[in-house]
C-alpha cells in the first residue's frame, strides 16, 4: 500500500507557525482594549481568523498538487 | 447630547494620563516591549508585551542560527536610490529586514553596534563583549545558509520582522492607549434634517 505523506507533517517548519498565530493575535487584541476579558475574546476571534485563512491556502496548495 | 461626557469612547480599566506618562511611556516600550505599560501601571499587559515580543523575536533569532540578525556595510554593491531619486545606504536597502528589526528595541541594537565597529570585508576578531552576535556572516556562510537549511533561516528573519512590527503597535498603545472602536450605538448620530 503507498503512504500518503501529509506536507503538512512533512515539513518541519509548519509547526513554527502556532506560536507566531498565538503571538500575534494576543498582542494585536492587547493593543486595541485593556480588560483582559474582552483582550481573550478578540485574540480568540483573530487566531481563528488566521488560522482558517492559512488554512485555506494550505487546502489550496494541497489540491494544486493533486493535479497531475 | 454630547458624547464625550456621557458616553467616554475611551473608557479604559485602568485610568492613565497619558499626557504625562504617554511619551516617556512610548520610549520605554521601545527600548524593552511592554516596559512603557509597566510604569503606566498596567503590568500584566506589560508582561504580557514583554514575553510575546521578545519570546517572537529570540524564537525568530534562534530559527536562523542567531545569524539573521545584522546590518551589512554592502561596500561591494551598487546605491540604491528609491523612485523619487532619493538615495538609501546601502546597510539599509541590502537588508531591509532590519528596518522591521529595529523596532523591536535594545535587542537589534548589537547589529547597530558591530556595524559601526567592524567592517565584515576585512574579517575582523570577534568583539571582546558581544564576540560574533548580529554582526554580518561571511558571503560564504549566508549562501550557506540560504541553500543547505530547511528554509528555517528564512522563516526566522520573519519572525524577527513580525515582532518589530508589532512593537510598534505596542508603541502605539503606551503612547495613545488602546485603540478602541466607538461601539456602533454610541457613535453620533447625524443631525435629523428639520424640512
Amino acid at each position: 500500500m503507498e503512504q500518503v505523506i501529509i506536507p503538512i507533517i512533512a515539513s518541519g517548519y509548519y509547526w513554527h507557525l502556532p506560536f507566531l498565530i498565538l503571538v500575534i493575535s494576543l498582542v494585536y487584541s492587547a493593543t486595541r482594549h485593556d480588560d483582559w476579558r474582552i483582550i481573550s475574546i478578540e485574540a480568540y476571534r483573530w487566531g481563528m481568523r488566521m488560522l482558517s485563512f492559512l488554512g485555506m491556502i494550505g487546502i489550496f496548495l494541497y489540491l494544486v498538487t493533486l493535479i497531475p | 447630547m454630547n458624547l464625550n461626557e456621557e458616553n467616554p469612547p475611551m473608557a479604559h480599566t485602568h485610568t492613565v494620563n497619558y499626557s504625562i506618562l504617554g511619551v516617556p511611556g512610548a520610549v520605554l516600550s521601545y527600548l524593552v516591549p511592554g516596559l512603557g505599560q509597566i510604569i503606566q501601571g498596567r503590568i500584566s499587559k506589560g508582561l504580557l508585551f514583554f514575553f510575546c515580543i521578545n519570546g517572537l523575536f529570540y524564537y525568530g533569532l534562534a530559527l536562523g542560527q542567531w545569524k539573521n540578525v545584522y546590518l551589512p556595510h554592502a561596500n561591494n554593491l551598487p546605491p540604491m536610490s528609491l523612485p523619487l531619486n532619493q538615495k538609501v545606504p546601502n546597510c539599509l536597502s541590502y537588508r531591509l529586514q532590519y528596518v522591521g528589526q529595529f523596532w523591536v528595541g535594545i535587542s537589534a541594537w548589537p547589529a547597530i553596534y558591530q556595524h559601526f565597529n567592524y567592517d565584515e570585508d576585512s574579517d575582523p576578531p570577534p568583539d571582546p563583549y558581544l564576540g560574533k552576535y548580529q554582526r554580518t556572516p561571511p558571503e560564504t556562510e549566508l549562501n550557506l545558509l540560504q541553500n543547505r537549511s530547511d528554509r528555517s533561516w528564512d522563516l526566522g528573519w520573519v519572525y524577527t520582522v513580525i515582532a518589530g512590527v508589532l512593537n510598534i503597535m505596542v508603541i502605539y498603545d503606551a503612547l495613545m492607549g488602546p485603540v478602541m472602536l466607538i461601539p456602533e450605538k454610541q457613535k453620533p448620530q447625524p443631525p435629523k434634517d428639520l424640512n
